[in-house]
C-alpha cells in the first residue's frame, strides 16, 4: 500500500499520561536531562512542555511518526517505509539505552548519586562531560567573527538525525519536543512557541482550511516602487 | 509466479511526474497522444499537506528516506564514496514542484551563450546552449500563464524580450522583503518582486495562498502554490489519455535489435514486474536518477549504458549549492522581522547576476532574502545548543534574524559526475547513484564574494552581527540536479540534441534538468517546464510522424 493510501489511526500521544516506552525511572532521568537542556526560568521550559513525552512517543514505535495532516490521529505506516522507520527507532532506542547508562555512571562516579538526585549545577556538569565540550556560553553580538563553518546546520535542510550520537540526539529531540506541533506530545499548549514569539497555528487543521494566516505580520498593502514604471505598465495584466 | 498480461502499448511512456514529466504529459495528451506516466513515489494530494514542521523537514515525509534510497558521495576518484542523503528531493507525483519555494525567474540572454562570452575556462567544460532565449521565450510565457505565476513583468531589467507579463500580481511583501529592498536601495542596488510559482489572485478556479507561512519545503494544502500536481497533471488527466501510475519504479529502459527504445521495465508497489511498451520513452527522473537509469540500462548494443556513446552520461553535473549570510538583529534596536510570516522569500535582485571580472571571478547568481526556518530547525552557526544560553538565543533572536542567499552558478566540470556505486544498493537491490564532485575554483571565488556582499547588505539593513555561511563542499541542498545528460549539437560531446532527444537512440528523450548544458544562477523549474513544452511540440510536429499506432 503506497504512502498516499495509508489509513489514519485515531490515536493520540496523550491517550495515556505517563510512559509508553520508557521505564518510570528512565522517564524521570530523561525529563531531568531535558530540563537542563531547555531550563525553566521566567518562561516555561522542557518540563512544562512535556518534552519527555515527545521523546517517549518517538521511541514507542512507528505509530507516532507521522501525524495525519489535520492532526486528528496518526498515519499507520506500511511496507518498506514502515520497516525503515522501525529500524531507525531501534537505533535510537539503542542510543538512549546506552546514553542512560552513561548518564547514570557519570552521575554516580562524580557525585555519588543518580542524575535526578543531583543539583542543577551537578546535572549540568554531567551533561557537559557527556557532550565532550564546554557548556555553551551566552550568545554575544560582539563575540569574535565566526568562520561560518561548524556550529549549527548551514543550509536550508535539517540535520540528519540518523548520524548523531546520544548527546546531540538528546539535544535535538528536546528541541523538537519543545517546538514541534503539539500533536507529537510536547510543546504543551504551544508554550514552546510562546517563549520565542512564534504565533503558530492553533491546530494543524487550521493550516489547511485557510483559517490560520500570518498576514498581520506582513506588509500586504505595500506596492513595489516601480509599479507605475513604463516598462512595467507595458506588461500589465489585462 | 502468477500469470499476468503486460499493459497495452501506448504512444509515449514518461518516467517521472515532476516538472518535466508532467509538462510533457500535458502537452502530448492535449495533442491526442496516449501517454503512460510511471512515478516511483506516491500520489499524495493537497489534503495530505499541512503546516507540520517535524513531518516535512525532520522526518522526510516527502523526501527520499536515505535508508531505502541512499546515495553516495566522494570528492574525487581517489576517495571512497560514503553514504549520504545527497540532494534530498521529493520523489512524489509533482516532484520538486511540491515542496519548492516556487522561484521562477527566467534565464537571461547571456545564460545561453557563456562559452561565446567567456571562451575557454581552464578546468571547466563551459559550452553555449544550442538554443537561444528567443527560441524559449514563447514557452516561458505559456508556462507562466498555464501553470500560474505571480510577478511584475518588466521589473527585471536584466531579462530579455518578454511577450507578456505575469498572470497575477506580485506576492505581498514580508518584513524580510522590505528590509532587504530598503538596504539594497541604500547601497544603490535594485530589487524586484520575486517571480513565483503561485497565484496571488483568484485564477482559473484557484484561490491565493492563505499566507499560513508554511511555504518553503511544505506542499500546499490549498491551491495557491503552483505545482504540476494541481495544474499540468489534472490537465493531462482531463484529456482521458494520461494513465499515471504512482509507486511504480522503472529499473530499465528496453531497446530492440534496431537500437530503438521499445519501452521500460518497472516494478509496482506490490513488487510485481511489468513491461510498458511505447513508441517513445521520455526520461524525467531528475539530474541524478535519470543518468542512473540510463547507466543501469546496459545491453549488448549499449554496453556502457544507454545513450552513452559519448561517455558523457552523468558528467558535467552541477548542483546550485545554496550559501548565504545570516544577519542577527538586536531586538532593542530593531523591530521584529517575523521571518515565519508569508512565503519564505518576497524579493530578489539580479544586480550581481551578470559577469563583472573586476570581482575576480566570472558568472553570478540571483540573491534573495529569506527566514532561517520554523522553530525546530531555526538556527545559525555558533548558536548555543543547550542550557540557558540556548534558550536566551532562541528567545532573543528567533524573530530578529534573516539571511540573504545565493544559488551558486557553478561551472560544469567533466569529472564532476553521477555514476553507479559499485557496492551500495537501494532497498530494491539496484545500484545507487554515486556523486563525484569537487567545485571549480571559480565556484569558490564566486560563492565567497557573493556571500560577503550579501553580508554587506545585511549590515546596511542594520544587522548587529553578520555570519557568512560558506560551502565546504557540494551537498545538493537546493534539490537542483543539472547537466548530467547535456544538450548539444555534437554527438561526440553531448548526450541529447537541441530537442532533448538522445543522439544515440532516436526515440529516447530527457526532459528534466539533466539537459542543462550550463547551470545558470537561477532556479531551474520554469526553464525545465518551458523546454519540455518546446521539445514535446517537436515530438508532436515532427518525430511522431511514422510511429506505429499505439
Amino acid at each position: 500500500m503506497g504512502q498516499a493510501e495509508w489509513v489514519t489511526d485515531p490515536i493520540s500521544t496523550r491517550d495515556v499520561d505517563g510512559p509508553i516506552y520508557f521505564s518510570d525511572e528512565d522517564w524521570r532521568t530523561i525529563e531531568a536531562a531535558a530540563a537542563r537542556i531547555i531550563p525553566t526560568d521566567n518562561h516555561p521550559g522542557a518540563t512544562e512542555a512535556h518534552v519527555v513525552r515527545f521523546i517517549d512517543r518517538m521511541l514507542a514505535g512507528t505509530q507516532f511518526v507521522f501525524a495525519a495532516a489535520d492532526g486528528e490521529g496518526f498515519l499507520r505506516m506500511q511496507g518498506r517505509e514502515e520497516r525503515a522507520w522501525a529500524e531507525r527507532i531501534e537505533q535510537r532506542r539503542d542510543l538512549y539505552r546506552s546514553g542512560l547508562i552513561q548518564l547514570c555512571d557519570v552521575s554516580v562516579g562524580r557525585f555519588g548519586a543518580h542524575f535526578v538526585a543531583l543539583s542543577c549545577d551537578q546535572q549540568d556538569a554531567v551533561l557537559e562531560e557527556l557532550s565532550g565540550e564546554p557548556k555553551p556560553t551566552k550568545f554575544s553580538f560582539d563575540a569574535p567573527e565566526d568562520d561560518g563553518l561548524g556550529g549549527a546546520p548551514a543550509g536550508n535542510q535539517p540535520v540528519n538525525e540518523d548520524f548523531l550520537s546520544f548527546f546531540p540526539l538528546l539535544v535535538l529531540n528536546s528541541r523538537q519536543g519543545f517546538y514541534s506541533d503539539p500533536v507529537y506530545g510536547g510543546n504543551e499548549n504551544r508554550i514552546g512557541w510562546a517563549v520565542i514569539g512564534f504565533d503558530g497555528p492553533p491546530t494543524l487543521a487550521s493550516t489547511m482550511d485557510g483559517s490560520y494566516t500570518t498576514k498581520k505580520y506582513m506588509i500586504v498593502d505595500a506596492e513595489w516602487p516601480y509599479e507605475r514604471h513604463p516598462e512595467v505598465l507595458r506588461y500589465r495584466r489585462p | 509466479m502468477k500469470t499476468k498480461k503486460n499493459p497495452e502499448p501506448v504512444d509515449v511512456v514518461i518516467v517521472g511526474a515532476g516538472a518535466g514529466g508532467a509538462t510533457a504529459a500535458k502537452v502530448l495528451t492535449e495533442a491526442g497522444m496516449r501517454v503512460v506516466g510511471l512515478e516511483r513515489g506516491p500520489w499524495l494530494k493537497p489534503e495530505h499537506a499541512s503546516g507540520d514542521e517535524l513531518k516535512y523537514l525532520n522526518r522526510n515525509f516527502i523526501w527520499q528516506d536515505p535508508k531505502l534510497k541512499p546515495r553516495t558521495y566522494r570528492p574525487n576518484d581517489r576517495e571512497e564514496a560514503v553514504v549520504t542523503n545527497f540532494s534530498a528531493t521529493p520523489q512524489v507525483v509533482g516532484g520538486g514542484t511540491t515542496h519548492w519555494g516556487g522561484m521562477v525567474p527566467r534565464m537571461t540572454e547571456n545564460d545561453f551563450k557563456l562559452r561565446s562570452i567567456h571562451g575557454d575556462v581552464e578546468g571547466a567544460s563551459l559550452v553555449d546552449w544550442p538554443i537561444t532565449y528567443d527560441e524559449l521565450e514563447p514557452y516561458y510565457t505559456r508556462v507562466e500563464w498555464e501553470f500560474g505565476t505571480s510577478g511584475l513583468g518588466g521589473a527585471n531589467r536584466w531579462e530579455g524580450r518578454r511577450s507578456r507579463g505575469y498572470p497575477t500580481k506580485p506576492s505581498p511583501l514580508s518584513q524580510i522583503g522590505r528590509t532587504f529592498a530598503t538596504a539594497m536601495d541604500k547601497l544603490g542596488h535594485s530589487t524586484f518582486p520575486m517571480p513565483q510559482g503561485m497565484v496571488t489572485e483568484p485564477y482559473r478556479g484557484r484561490q491565493p495562498f492563505s499566507e499560513n507561512g508554511f511555504w518553503q519545503q511544505y506542499p500546499d494544502p490549498g491551491t495557491g502554490k503552483s505545482s504540476t500536481l494541481i495544474s499540468f497533471i489534472p490537465d493531462a488527466i482531463n484529456t482521458g489519455l494520461y494513465d499515471l501510475r504512482s509507486d511504480c519504479y522503472v529499473s530499465e529502459i528496453l531497446v530492440g535489435p534496431d537500437g530503438k527504445a521499445t519501452g521500460v521495465r518497472y516494478q509496482d508497489e506490490d513488487g510485481d514486474e511489468w513491461v510498458q511498451l511505447a513508441n517513445a520513452v521520455i526520461v524525467c527522473g531528475g539530474g541524478i536518477e535519470t543518468p542512473r537509469l540510463l547507466l543501469m540500462s546496459k545491453s549488448a548494443l549499449f554496453p556502457d549504458g544507454l545513450a552513452n556513446s559519448s561517455g558523457q552520461v552523468g558528467r558535467n553535473a552541477t548542483f546550485h549549492q545554496y550559501s548565504f549570510s545570516v544577519g542577527l538583529f538586536d531586538r532593542d534596536l530593531t523591530d521584529p522581522l517575523y521571518g515565519w510570516s508569508g512565503h519564505y522569500m518576497s524579493g530578489c535582485s539580479f544586480d550581481f547576476y551578470e559577469t563583472d571580472e573586476s570581482r575576480g571571478h566570472i558568472l553570478g547568481s540571483l540573491i534573495f532574502p529569506s527566514n532561517l526556518g520554523h522553530p525546530v530547525n531555526w538556527s545559525f552557526p555558533g548558536r548555543p545548543t543547550w542550557g540557558s544560553a540556548a534558550k536566551d538565543a532562541d528567545r532573543e533572536l528567533f524573530n530578529h534574524t534573516m539571511k540573504i542567499g545565493i544559488l551558486l552558478h557553478d561551472l560544469p566540470v567533466e569529472s564532476n559526475r553521477v555514476d553507479l556505486d559499485p557496492t551500495v544498493t537501494d532497498a530494491w537491490g539496484l545500484p545507487v547513484a554515486r556523486i563525484t564532485h569537487t567545485p571549480h575554483w571559480n565556484d569558490f571565488a564566486q560563492e565567497k564574494w557573493q556571500v560577503a556582499k550579501n553580508g554587506e547588505v545585511l549590515e546596511a539593513a542594520g544587522a548587529r552581527k553578520v555570519i557568512p555561511v560558506n560551502m565546504e563542499r557540494i551537498t545538493g541542498n537546493t534539490s537542483h540536479e543539472l547537466g548530467t545528460t547535456r544538450m548539444g549539437d555534437d554527438p561526440a560531446t553531448s548526450v541529447v540534441d537541441r530537442w532533448c532527444r538522445t543522439h544515440d537512440v532516436p526515440n529516447l528523450y530527457v526532459f528534466d534538468a539533466s539537459f542543462f548544458p550550463t547551470a545558470t544562477g537561477i532556479n531551474p523549474a520554469l526553464t525545465i517546464m518551458a523546454n519540455a513544452w518546446r521539445c514535446a511540440d517537436q515530438i508532436i510536429r515532427v518525430d511522431s510522424r511514422g510511429w506505429a499506432q499505439g
